[in-house]
């Protein structure tokens, strides 16, 4: 009994093993995005995210102020702290930008032109020169700075103009354009699962056929039809957009879980003289809510990350910005050099769809499986 | 001691998107020496109240909010009022609105190609008339700039379309005026100096140049302006525009010595930080990080005038002119670019934006905030918000030869294309001889 139990147990530990190495595999990147957000531009570029915990040794020049000059014998002498109000502690220094770190600390450093150098430990320095000291004379030193991180890139993505309005904005095009193509979806997809009609076979083929047309196809001739009806760019344009681009998946996803559901309860109900309105809303719709609501989870996901669509379908005012488009065009700078700023958006942006990922996640394996299997 | 600077990326993000208002306006009218006479002979001669322009560009962030302030004496002195926006993909996007029918008025082009693709397929209205006049009498190098905006339309007729606002120089070696005075190195006057002070780095012990192609979809870029350059000093002007138009093959012998110039310094493991390897991994924005590290990962960055603003906060930089050889007599050549406004929808207030855009003061606005230069003869230089614009200007009022950056002239697909993923090739080992025999071959394909 012994043996299979230890049997047992080393295989689940090796499996939770691997899990766990899985998870953290796959988060390391989020993680990367995360400590990414809390540091500015100039830090990113500086040193990679996995180094941001650890204080580092950094070189940094400071000029010593000229009005402190003093004459001592016939040495002219400059007297200062490196750190100047300030406190720190000094690990290295050095006379030029090539050797920032040359002398340790309480050393004097010899110049070029008979100039010396003195930096102790807690900044202090003294800088001498034969002759006339004219420009600031520039002093090396390298001080370890501990880890820094703020909440600035979040403080500025939510302080920014109108993105309480890109924000109420992404939800007026993301709720309707859900909610709309699963009600279409849901007529058609009991239609084609369970009402006998010619042509049945081959409209479920194109419905299928379309999966696979890239929506990018149809972006100039929908909006030049949506110009020509008279629509134009407007939040009505986007949800008939998102409406059509979504239908193929959502029809094919819904009739294939439809279609799996046991035909005797609906034969008996068709029996009792239920119609097949009273078969679609009494009997199909309740039991194919995990469908509906995995296909809900796509729908919104991909809505709410949208930008391409949007840019194309709504107006290019500041007004009508979702929030992807405030983030791409307005908050990332010229050229989108800020990735810090980047980082936090994308995490400010995440906080939606990760509510709405862990409401109805149970449904999504479940629907996803009664969807494919068949 | 360590620098703060949440303050200026706060302050940038916040004020754009801002509305058009006369608060936002950062000179009053009247005020300083603006040629304010320019302004109100145009407002008197216009009143658009009621109308309204849409304009859409490739700017944002910044240069977003600085467009705004400017296009806001437009609306102040006409009454019409101003939409810009500004797009990250404004290439897609404009082609997208304008082949459905539903562009913006005015759209502020950065590739010349692209406008003319449009033009060709009649999506562009032509500007007012005697715009190309006022263009050669009031630019300097005044017909390469009509050259420059003038496509066949949709009949074949040769018509006038861009007016160039707002140009960018090319020809630069950024540095650290602290580490060159450091180091004692004088600034190059002719290549052959340049060289040679390449060579006393290395020899010092120090690394010359920081090189960085990396930019997303369109890594590479950055050497195709070396390149350029490199061409304008090693061949004629003619030579460069036969190139452009590729009545001389890319694969030209003068083509491949131009690329090779280039991997003079990029191909080579002492020149570059990080070795001949790194170049094309490293991002164009970060690179010149080097330049100001402590001790300084590199000496010098050959850059358009546009890369101050990646510059590390807080960082003193200057430049000098990327200079021509001496052996050789091609003068003073001038690399630029530079941004087109071309009408997408016309209507009245779009052909008085493109007419107010001719008034000095449309450009000594934008060139007292920051960003911006102009050929523009007729405005006050000093009016420049640094001295580091104002030599920028003169860098381009001087210019002997001044060409327009030849990646954005060729077909989208050899320039936004072969080219630039031609010259990775390049700086990652590949024979000169061979990718522009690749490049050409592209060419000959889509003829």
């Amino acid at each position: 009994m012994d043996n299979i139990a230890g049997t047992k147990s080393s295989l689940t530990w090796a499996v939770n093993l691997s899990v766990i190495f899985l998870v953290l595999l796959w988060l390391v990147p989020t993680i990367g995005l995360l400590v990414s957000s809390f540091r500015d531009r100039d830090q990113i570029s500086a040193s990679g995210w996995w180094l941001s915990p650890f204080p580092v040794e950094q070189n940094f020049r400071v000029r010593a102020p000229l009005d402190d000059l003093a004459q001592d014998g016939p040495l002219y002498v400059l007297e200062g702290n490196v750190f100047g109000e300030g406190s720190g502690s000094v690990s290295a220094f050095g006379g030029t930008s090539r050797a920032p770190d040359a002398n340790e600390p309480g050393e004097t450093a010899e110049l070029t032109r008979d100039r010396t150098l003195t930096v102790a430990a807690d900044g202090a320095f003294r800088y001498t020169s034969p002759a006339e000291i004219k420009r600031e004379p520039s002093i090396y030193f390298a001080s370890e700075t501990p880890p820094d991180f703020s909440m600035g890139n979040y403080e500025t993505i939510m302080a920014s103009d109108n993105m309480d309005l890109a924000f109420i904005n992404t939800l007026t095009v993301t709720i309707p354009a859900t909610i709309i193509p699963i009600l279409i979806a849901a007529f058609a997809a009991y239609a084609l699962a369970w009402m006998d009609f010619a042509g049945r076979g081959l409209l479920i083929a194109i419905v299928v056929g379309l999966l696979v047309v890239p929506l990018q196809l149809a972006l100039v001739p929908l909006l030049q039809l949506h110009n020509k009806v008279g629509i134009g760019q407007s939040f009505l344009g986007i949800w008939l957009a998102h409406t059509g681009f979504g239908l193929p998946l959502a029809i094919y996803l819904l009739r294939n879980y439809m279609v799996g559901l046991p035909r005797d309860i609906i034969e008996s109900a068709k029996v009792d003289g239920a119609t097949d309105f009273q078969v679609f809303t009494k009997i199909v719709l309740p039991l194919s809510f995990p469908a509906l609501a995995s296909f809900a989870i796509f729908q919104f996901l991909w809505t709410w990350n949208d930008l391409l669509v949007a840019k194309v379908f709504l107006p290019s005012n500041s007004e009508s910005w979702v929030m992807t488009v405030k983030i791409a065009d307005d908050l990332l700078g010229s050229r989108g050099g800020d990735w810090g700023i980047l980082a936090a958006a994308a995490f400010i942006s995440i906080a939606v769809p990760l509510v709405v990922f862990f409401t109805m996640q149970r449904y999504l394996v479940r629907g996803l499986l009664a969807g494919s299997v068949k | 001691m360590k620098t703060k600077l949440y303050a200026g990326v706060a302050s940038i993000a916040l004020a754009s998107g801002a509305a058009f208002a006369d608060g936002h306006q950062p000179f009053a009218i009247g005020d300083g020496d603006f040629n304010w006479d320019s302004y109100n002979v145009f407002a008197d001669q216009y009143d658009l109240s009621g109308q309204t322009v849409e304009v859409t560009g490739p700017w944002t962030g910044l240069d977003a909010e600085n467009v705004e302030k400017v296009l806001s004496y437009f609306a102040s002195a006409t009454g019409a009022q101003v939409k810009y926006s500004g797009s990250d993909s404004f290439e897609q996007d404009i082609v997208i609105s304008a082949r459905a029918g539903s562009a913006p008025n005015v759209a502020v082009f950065p590739q010349p190609g692209l406008a003319a693709d449009l033009a060709s397929q009649g999506l562009l209205t032509p500007l007012p008339d005697g715009s190309a006049d006022w263009m050669r009498d009031n630019y300097a190098a005044g017909q390469s700039w009509v050259d420059l905006g003038t496509y066949p339309d949709k009949d074949g007729n040769d018509q006038y379309y861009g007016l160039f606002y707002k140009v960018d120089v090319k020809s630069l070696v950024w540095y650290s005026p602290e580490a060159f005075d450091e180091a004692g190195y004088d600034i190059p006057e002719t290549m052959e100096d340049l060289k040679a002070l390449t060579d006393q780095i290395v020899e010092e012990g120090g690394t010359p140049w920081c090189i960085g192609l990396g930019s997303g979809a369109a890594t590479g870029w950055p050497a195709t302006d070396w390149v350029e350059d490199m061409m304008l000093r090693t061949a004629s002007p003619e030579d460069y525009d036969a190139w452009v138009a590729n009545e001389m093959k890319f694969d030209d012998p003068k083509v491949i010595a131009a690329m090779e110039e280039f991997g003079y310094f990029a191909r080579n493991d002492a020149y570059v930080d990080g070795g001949a390897s790194a170049v094309a991994n490293t991002d164009f924005r970060d690179s010149p990080a080097g330049l100001f590290s402590i001790p300084p990962k590199c000496y010098m960055h050959r850059q358009a005038s546009f890369i101050p603003t990646f510059f590390p906060e807080d960082s003193e930089a200057d430049f000098f002119y990327f200079p021509a050889y001496e052996g050789k007599d091609f003068g003073k050549p001038v690399l630029g670019a530079g941004t087109l406004w071309a009408i997408t929808n016309a209507s009245e207030a779009s052909n008085a934006l493109i007419d107010y855009l001719k008034t000095p003061i449309a450009h000594e606005t934008w060139m007292a905030l920051s960003g911006f230069l102009t050929p523009h003869k007729g405005v006050d230089t000093s009016l420049y918000a640094n001295e580091t614009n104002k030599a920028l200007g003169d860098v381009l009022l001087n210019a002997t030869t001044f060409r327009f950056d030849a990646s954005d002239l060729m077909p989208g697909e050899i320039g936004a294309g072969a080219f630039w993923t031609g010259m990775v090739d390049y700086t990652t080992g590949k024979d000169a001889a061979e990718v522009a025999k690749g490049i050409q071959d592209r060419w000959d394909a889509i003829q």
